[in-house]
């Protein structure tokens, strides 16, 4: 591996993204080196439009050689194709106040959730508008703040940059609510990317996805939770100040941690089974690992979709 | 250092029982003050808190609301278990010496047993033998004491620490395994000015050792001076058998120890006892004090010397002392005024045992005797009533009596009433004597009241006539609890009844006589043998402490009849008796005061009978005032206080007072015994009263006896003699456990199992999640 290719996976480190403080920037650093870290066989497109011939390498889907050039020259050619897709890829970003939660520090610089998602949001929409995708928008928090439509114009990629990096209001969360009004809105099959740390009411979600199925979106969830809210490693006694208008709780959190975590597990739990049965690819995120996870995950799915 | 330095504040009791439970008893407060560090931490803890801003909060509040119960349940028991842990730590470095039955410190000890020592403090062992470190023999007793629990094992042996002063105390009665401890309480023993109870300290020291049961090995040890005061004194007896008992309880020779301490040749003078001459002490008259000085052992001649009211008084005497000096007399010492002096002999001797060289006596001199007569048949002609007689016989007014046996009747001052005036009208108590004299009937009230004025110290004297009622005196001075008749009035006597002229006295004046009539032994003169009686009452005596001062010859008889000597005094009846009734006295006088049934009335030895009867019976009234270490003051509630009594020694230290109840719901003031001698003094408010406290004599007796003479007196008593030094060998070897090392391994298992806990309870768990975190 060169030092370049180095060089550009250490973007993939949200401790590394937070000093960068252009989202714009972030997205492409965060795409190229999740690129350059992946065999040399980029995803081109699934296209039908021939765009070039490159040689074989081991690892290569056979599928794709140039059987006619075997047979003229004994050398074995994959075809390449320019990509060309009519994929309508709406990400959805929870910005209410629990995703302002962030215990991952660079120096001066804090990660929340929010930066994190906002991270994997640009990177997804740098990757779509890349390959000539329609990507739209929608951040949440009680009401849908702002929407965007899904477009494949150049501009959409600015646009797009430039609303999530603004500061969110930070207030109370109502996805399920919010999912309906985006089910409703989106007049095309899409592809819905929701980032978000779920920390709402299940059925109320449940119903939103259910909506969202109906209406035959299918769905990706990214489930964004901080290092502490998964390891709860509290020692002496807290008072925690609930976000979004919990009350607060005064405990030894030693003592708590056990019955946390396992609230914690039977939650997600939940929401993975409620996931399973619409067929929803749900994928739990922690702010602090690298956002290549996430970027992987989609591609996969992708991937997978397209089979 | 400071909870070590303060222990000692705390009460005796308190001191005694930590000391008896730990080696080291100021851990034992430190584990407890340590006990409230985990509450501190856990109250500091909820006030020390670090804010979160928290996302999760839905999940944080259900497993709270799920596991509330649980969690305080841990909490209390994390917190419980590290009380527990710091108190046994405390505990463990206190090293308690195991529990009542001290089995465990036994087990824990390499050897075990029970040590007793018994320790004479009595004020022989205050002798200046001036060894080594040591003034008296106390200082050494102290010393051996404390040498020989330096041999024994710590939490293995325990002690026990008597004294035989008189009487016999604990210093630590029940065996502690604290050596520290004993230390502390040998150094405490305070030097007694008492005598010894060697026999009274043996059997609580036998007492102890078969409580003990259980304790395989016992020893005991004696520290005494071996003095002859200590072994052949009045508890002979009780001695030898303390010592059998002793030997049972102990064992062997090998477990009893006997140091003596005594000096073959120390000897000491002493006054053992200081007194008037006479019963009553006047204004009027002179008086003469004795002083009894002895010296025991060979020492030089001492000077004796006298005072008054702490005055120097002239008649120094330089005397050659030996156990059997004859009092020496002071003769002549006008007093002229009243109240109570402080009579003081000193001896200015060199000996080495000087407490006892000096003795104090209070007299209560009377400027007067204030005498009441009842007449229950008063008139004014002459001596025509039955009080007349009795009247001029206290007082006389023409005859000088002064030249006659008694010197002291002139100081009565008689006052004469009427029967029916005797009652509320007059108060007894300022009388020292009253007279009843053919008082025909007595009110139960009246009888009350004479029967508390005697038992306070009072004299009642009861003289026959005709107007007395048998039956009446018999059922009122007889009923209830009244002592005021020496026994039952039978029958009135009469000589004519019986065909005879006369009764006589038995009395014949070479005979051994009452101390009443000693003023007329030898006088054949006297009138008595030949005084005629023709009536009296016969007395049925029944009070035991009843003194027959004269009795009736057998009707018939007289001192010229032969059969007069061959009587038998039982068969007799009593003239005159004298009986005690409390502090009192009652005299009886079987016939009339006046000449109606007795011819001796008017005869010139009937005043001299008289004063005699009242000045051997009436008290001088200083007994209270002189008291013997280790006796309490009692204050009589006939003295008219103002004030609450408050008591000072001869330092001028406060000594506690305390109000107890007696009967008839009087309040009696008693001061706490008192330790020390000299003159303390006693103030009511309107008065203040000298109180003499002397040593017991019978304690300078410092000649000390040989050791089969020891033997013998302890009931050949089998024992390990020992002389004034610990002994070279060592009794014991010095090493051993106590119970900390025990505790110290509870307070391990208990360590680890507050470990599991708090590991079980997730205390111990974030090392491992931030090291995950940073991984």
């Amino acid at each position: 591996m060169s030092e370049t290719t180095t060089d550009y996976r250490k973007y993939l480190e949200p401790r590394t993204l937070a000093r960068i403080a252009s989202l714009d920037l972030r997205a492409r650093l965060v795409v190229e080196g999740l690129m350059s870290g992946m065999h040399r066989s980029p995803y081109q497109g699934i296209s039908v439009e021939f765009a070039q011939h490159r040689q074989y390498v081991p690892g290569d889907d056979i599928r794709h050689v140039d059987w006619k050039v075997f047979g003229r020259s004994d050398k074995i050619y994959l075809k390449q194709y320019q990509e060309e897709t009519n994929l309508q890829l709406v990400l959805v970003v929870d910005a209410s106040e629990s995703m302002g939660f962030g215990s991952v520090t660079a120096g001066s610089h804090s990660w929340t959730k929010y930066d994190h998602a906002t991270a994997i949001a640009a990177s997804l929409a740098y990757m779509a508008i890349q390959q000539q995708d329609s990507v739209g928008l929608a951040i949440f928090d009680q009401v849908l703040s702002r929407y965007f439509k899904p477009s494949n114009a150049p501009a959409q990629w600015k646009l797009v940059v430039q609303e999530l990096q603004q500061v969110p209001r930070w207030n109370k969360t109502n996805t399920g609510k919010i999912l309906d009004q985006i089910a409703e809105r989106l007049t095309h099959r899409s592809l819905v990317v929701i980032l978000s740390d779920f920390f709402d009411d299940l059925d109320s979600i449940k119903k939103g996805l259910r909506h969202m199925r109906y209406r035959k979106h299918e769905v990706m969830m990214f489930q964004v939770l901080d290092p502490q809210e998964v390891e709860f490693p509290f020692e002496e006694v807290t008072l925690f100040k609930g976000l979004e208008e919990l009350g607060e709780l005064l405990t030894e959190p030693r003592s708590l941690r056990e019955g946390y975590l396992e609230q914690l597990r039977l939650s997600t739990e939940q929401l993975r089974k409620t996931c399973r049965g619409m067929q929803i690819d749900l994928q739990r995120m922690n702010s602090g690992d690298s956002l290549d996870v996430a970027l992987s995950a989609f591609l996969a799915n992708r991937a997978a979709s397209i089979k | 250092m400071y909870v070590a330095a303060h222990l000692h504040c705390l009460p005796p009791t308190a001191y005694y029982l930590l000391a008896s439970a730990f080696i080291s008893p100021w851990f034992f407060w430190a584990g407890l003050v340590a006990v409230s560090i985990p509450i501190a931490v856990h109250l500091l803890n909820r006030r020390r808190f670090k804010t979160v801003k928290w996302a999760a909060m839905e999940y944080l509040l259900q497993a709270m609301r799920k596991n509330r119960r649980r969690l305080k349940f841990e909490q209390w028991l994390l917190l419980a278990v590290r009380c527990a842990l710091l108190l046994l730590i405390g505990l463990a470095l206190a090293r308690p010496l195991g529990c009542e039955n001290n089995t465990l410190a036994s087990l824990a000890g390499q050897r075990n047993g029970l040590h007793v020592f018994v320790i004479d403090n009595s004020y022989s062992m205050a002798y200046e033998a001036e060894r080594p470190g040591a003034r008296t023999h106390l200082d050494q007793a102290r010393l051996i004491a404390k040498g020989m629990m330096d041999r024994l094992v710590r939490g293995g042996e325990s002690v026990v620490i008597l004294t035989a002063g008189a009487p016999a105390a604990a210093v630590i009665g029940k065996p502690t395994y604290s050596l520290d401890a004993c230390h502390g309480a040998i150094d405490g023993i305070e030097q007694s000015y008492g005598a010894t109870d060697l026999a009274g300290a043996l059997a609580r020291a036998t007492d102890i050792a078969r409580g003990e049961s259980r304790q395989p090995n016992k020893f005991f040890y004696l520290i005494t001076d071996g003095t002859r005061s200590a072994f052949e004194g009045s508890s002979a007896e009780a001695l030898k058998a303390a010592g059998r008992d002793l030997q049972s309880a102990f064992g062997d020779a090998e477990h009893v120890h006997v140091f003596n301490l005594g000096r073959q040749n120390q000897w000491n003078q002493a006054i053992v006892d200081l007194k008037p001459a006479g019963n009553i002490i006047t204004t009027k008259f002179s008086a003469d004090f004795t002083a009894v000085a002895r010296g025991f052992g060979a020492g030089p001649d001492a000077i004796l010397q006298w005072q008054i009211d702490e005055k120097d008084v002239p008649g120094n005497a330089t005397l050659k002392l030996d156990a059997s000096t004859p009092p020496v007399m002071l003769a002549n010492r006008p007093l002229k005024e009243g109240g109570p002096h402080v009579v003081t002999a000193n001896l200015a001797g060199d000996d080495r045992l000087r407490i006892d060289n000096g003795r104090h006596r209070v007299i209560n001199v009377a400027s007067e005797i204030p005498v009441l007569i009842v007449d229950g048949d008063r008139s004014n002609q002459g001596l025509s009533g039955s009080s007349a007689f009795l009247a001029e016989a206290l007082l006389p007014s023409k005859r000088e009596v002064d030249s006659g046996p008694s010197r002291s009747s002139s100081a009565f001052t008689p006052r004469v009433i009427g029967d029916q005036d005797l009652g509320e009208r007059e108060v007894l108590s300022q009388y020292r004597a009253v007279i009843l004299t053919n008082v025909g009937r007595l009110p139960e009230n009246v009888a009350d009241q004479l029967q508390v004025y005697v038992e306070q110290g009072g004299v009642l004297a009861l003289f026959m006539g005709p107007k007395v009622d048998g039956d009446e005196y018999n059922r009122v001075l007889l009923g209830g609890k009244r002592q005021l008749l020496p026994g039952k009035l039978i029958e009135k006597i009469s000589a004519s009844a019986v065909n005879k002229d006369a009764f006589y006295f038995d009395f014949k004046p070479e005979a051994d006589l009452s101390t009443y009539l000693s003023v007329f032994k030898g006088e054949s003169n006297s009138g008595l043998g030949t005084a005629r009686v023709f009536q009296y009452w016969r007395l049925s005596v029944a009070n035991p402490t009843t003194e027959r001062v004269l009795n009736y010859l057998p009707a018939g008889q007289n001192l010229a009849s032969p059969a007069a000597s061959q009587q038998n005094d039982s068969a007799e009846d009593p003239a005159i008796t004298v009986h005690a009734a409390g502090k009192g006295r009652v005299i009886f006088f079987s016939t009339t005061a006046n000449a109606d049934w007795m011819s001796f009335s008017g005869k010139p030895m009937y005043p001299v009978l008289i004063q005699e009867l009242f000045s051997g019976s009436i008290s001088a009234g200083d007994a209270w005032m002189n008291i013997n270490v280790g006796d309490s003051v009692e204050v009589p509630t006939s003295l008219g206080m103002t004030a609450a009594p408050t008591l000072v020694d001869s330092g001028k230290r406060d000594v506690p007072v305390f109000a107890v109840s007696a009967a008839e719901k009087q309040t009696v003031y008693r001061s706490q015994p008192l330790r020390r001698p000299g003159v303390y003094r006693l103030s009511t408010g309107n008065q203040t009263y000298p109180i003499a406290v002397n040593l017991p004599p019978e304690e300078a007796d410092v000649r000390t006896i040989p050791d089969p003479a020891i033997r013998k007196a302890l009931g050949d008593l089998g024992y390990t003699v020992h002389e004034d030094q610990v002994p070279a060998e060592a009794l014991v070897a010095n090493t051993g456990r106590d119970l900390g090392w025990s505790i110290m391994f509870a307070v391990l298992l208990l360590a680890a199992f507050e470990c599991f806990v708090a590991m079980r309870f997730g205390h111990y768990r974030r090392n491992v999640a931030q090291s995950a975190l940073t991984a």
